[in-house]
């Protein structure tokens, strides 16, 4: 049984006699402590997916299963499942401490030990402790995206949904990112699955990677076929010679 | 031959209340009509570079430089007015986020054709026109629909390539792009750049192309500065990239991940090295 299960998953969006249909048809599985890709342009219903996950996204059809049972929204879910977003500059709340932001899953989840709790989060994803008492307005890009994954592991959850966590981050502190996340993974047994339109970024983070177009799943690919080109569809492929990373070696 | 534009020991200084901050040190270069990229961290001082060649640099914020010469004319001694004349007609310069830098309550024909009324003092036909013919040198489809829409009714990359449109229809002799395609997908930024592409060869525009994409720059520029912290740490040409011999572009172009790479972690930037006390000091 995977630990993820999409079957036929179908979103709809509808405003003012209009419908969207932003994911149509699509499904995959994820393993327990597999990670797993959705890669595609703006518009082709990535990140539509990781919100219908979180029941911030209007299901029309389908069904999506975790560990075998059907999605139960409230404190549950949070304990299993958490999201980091794309824009650190807007995903933490700017009048809260640092401290605020980490406490709050524990106060909610009536946790206790607090205290310890968020100064060991903070130490765990590479930040002092001092920062603790600091705004989100006093840190770097990549010093908020760590706070932003230490408060989506504050609720030891098994599965991290990962919205572009590093697409608005400079290439070094990029790189900081991903080894903190690759890092996290091995150590506690994290299932990821990813977003991101750099299929560089893809590959160096999942195992499997499934190709979107227009709401539409296109193709499946495992790692080894990505980078040895063996992809079916044309926009499979498209994509993966229009990645930087691939005009890097055709220029060198 | 005098080049397009002359920039010597540029630099840029905020006052702030803990004294001054220099966001760009010292920098200088010459473009003759080419492809020069500008890439840099956030913080390196590319975006100030770019702005302060039009002298869009706003108090607290000073310009100074031993020479900033653009076709002949001392650009550090234009009046406001000359600057005016300047900016948008020879040099142009295309904004990093179509969101903020089209007008949002103003549809695109309207602020296509605004300058072109105002500036060049055509007729509504005549400007009309002439905006279509931008829409269509950018590759886009349907200009009719476009010249109707407003900024939100648009793609990204349809509000990138209006931006493009305006800044080229008075034809500039130069061009400042900032981060014209970060904020595009892989494929539709492959279409852009190749749009400018042909702009620099059939017009013989100069142009100066900032980003922080490394891979993106080598491929498209011919020349490259790297700039750390408001200085040029290293200029070469843009095909010798990956022969680069400064620790911190070697350091830019390892730490990003490749396709088929060996998923180890990825090397971070190691910033206490010589060079980089040398280039804070």
């Amino acid at each position: 049984m995977s630990l993820i299960e999409i079957e036929k998953l179908s979103v709809t969006f509808q405003a003012q006699g209009r419908e969207v249909r932003a994911v149509q048809d699509v499904s995959f599985k994820v393993e327990a402590r597999e990670s797993y890709g959705l890669v595609g342009e703006s518009g082709s219903g990535k990140s539509t997916i990781l919100r219908a996950i979180c029941g911030m996204a209007p299901v029309s059809a389908g069904a999506i299963r975790l560990d075998g049972q059907p999605l139960n929204a409230g404190r549950g879910f949070a304990r299993q499942v958490q999201m980091v977003f794309q824009d650190p500059y807007a995903s933490l709340h700017p009048r809260h401490t640092i401290d605020r932001t980490l406490s709050e899953p524990l106060a909610i989840h009536g946790i206790a030990e607090s205290d310890r709790r968020v100064v060991k989060a903070l130490t765990d994803v590479g930040l002092p402790a001092s920062f603790r008492f600091r705004y989100p307005h006093q840190l770097s890009g990549g010093q908020r995206q760590r706070v932003a994954i230490a408060r989506a592991l504050m609720l030891e959850p098994k599965i991290l949904l990962l919205d572009e966590p590093t697409s608005a981050l400079d290439a070094s502190v990029q790189a900081e990112v991903l080894n903190l996340l690759a890092a996290l993974r091995e150590e506690r047994g994290l299932t990821f699955l990813m977003v991101s339109h750099d299929l560089a970024v893809i590959d160096h983070m999942c195992d499997r990677v499934l190709v979107m177009q227009h709401g539409r799943a296109v193709e499946e690919l495992a790692r080894a076929d990505l980078a040895n080109a063996r992809m079916k569809t044309d926009y499979a492929r498209s994509l993966f010679e229009a990645s930087a990373d691939r005009l890097l070696e055709a220029n060198a | 031959m005098t080049p397009l534009l002359d920039v010597k020991n540029l630099r840029v200084t905020f006052d702030t209340e803990t004294g001054p901050v220099e966001a760009v040190r010292g920098v200088s270069f010459s473009l003759g009509r080419e492809r020069l990229g500008i890439v840099g961290e956030s913080g390196s001082g590319k975006t100030m570079t770019g702005r302060s060649v039009l002298r869009l640099i706003r108090p607290p914020g000073r310009i100074a430089a031993d020479v900033m010469r653009f076709d002949g004319q001392d650009l550090m001694k234009a009046g406001e007015r000359e600057m005016r004349a300047l900016r948008g007609k020879r040099i142009g310069m295309v904004m990093q986020d179509p969101k903020y830098s089209l007008n949002p309550v103003m549809n695109v024909g309207d602020q296509l054709t605004e300058g072109l009324r105002r500036r060049d003092g055509l007729g509504r036909k005549d400007a009309r026109a002439k905006a279509l013919a931008a829409l269509e040198a950018v590759q886009i489809r349907d200009p009719e629909r476009v010249m109707a829409a407003y900024p939100h009714e648009l793609s990204g990359g349809m509000g990138q390539r209006v931006m493009i449109a305006m800044m080229l229809i008075p034809e500039p002799d130069l061009l400042i792009a900032d981060e014209p395609t970060s904020a595009l997908d892989v494929t539709v930024q492959a279409e852009v750049l190749s749009i400018l592409d042909g702009l620099v060869k059939d017009r013989g525009m100069g142009l100066i192309f900032i980003s922080h994409d490394l891979r993106l720059v080598s491929r498209f520029c011919d020349r490259v500065l790297v700039m750390y912290k408001g200085k040029v740490v290293e200029e070469l040409a843009a095909r010798d990239l990956m022969q680069a011999r400064h620790p911190y572009t070697q350091g830019l172009l390892n730490c990003l991940p490749r396709i088929g790479g060996d998923r180890g972690p990825l090397p971070g930037l190691d910033r206490t090295g010589d060079w980089a006390t040398e280039a804070v000091a």
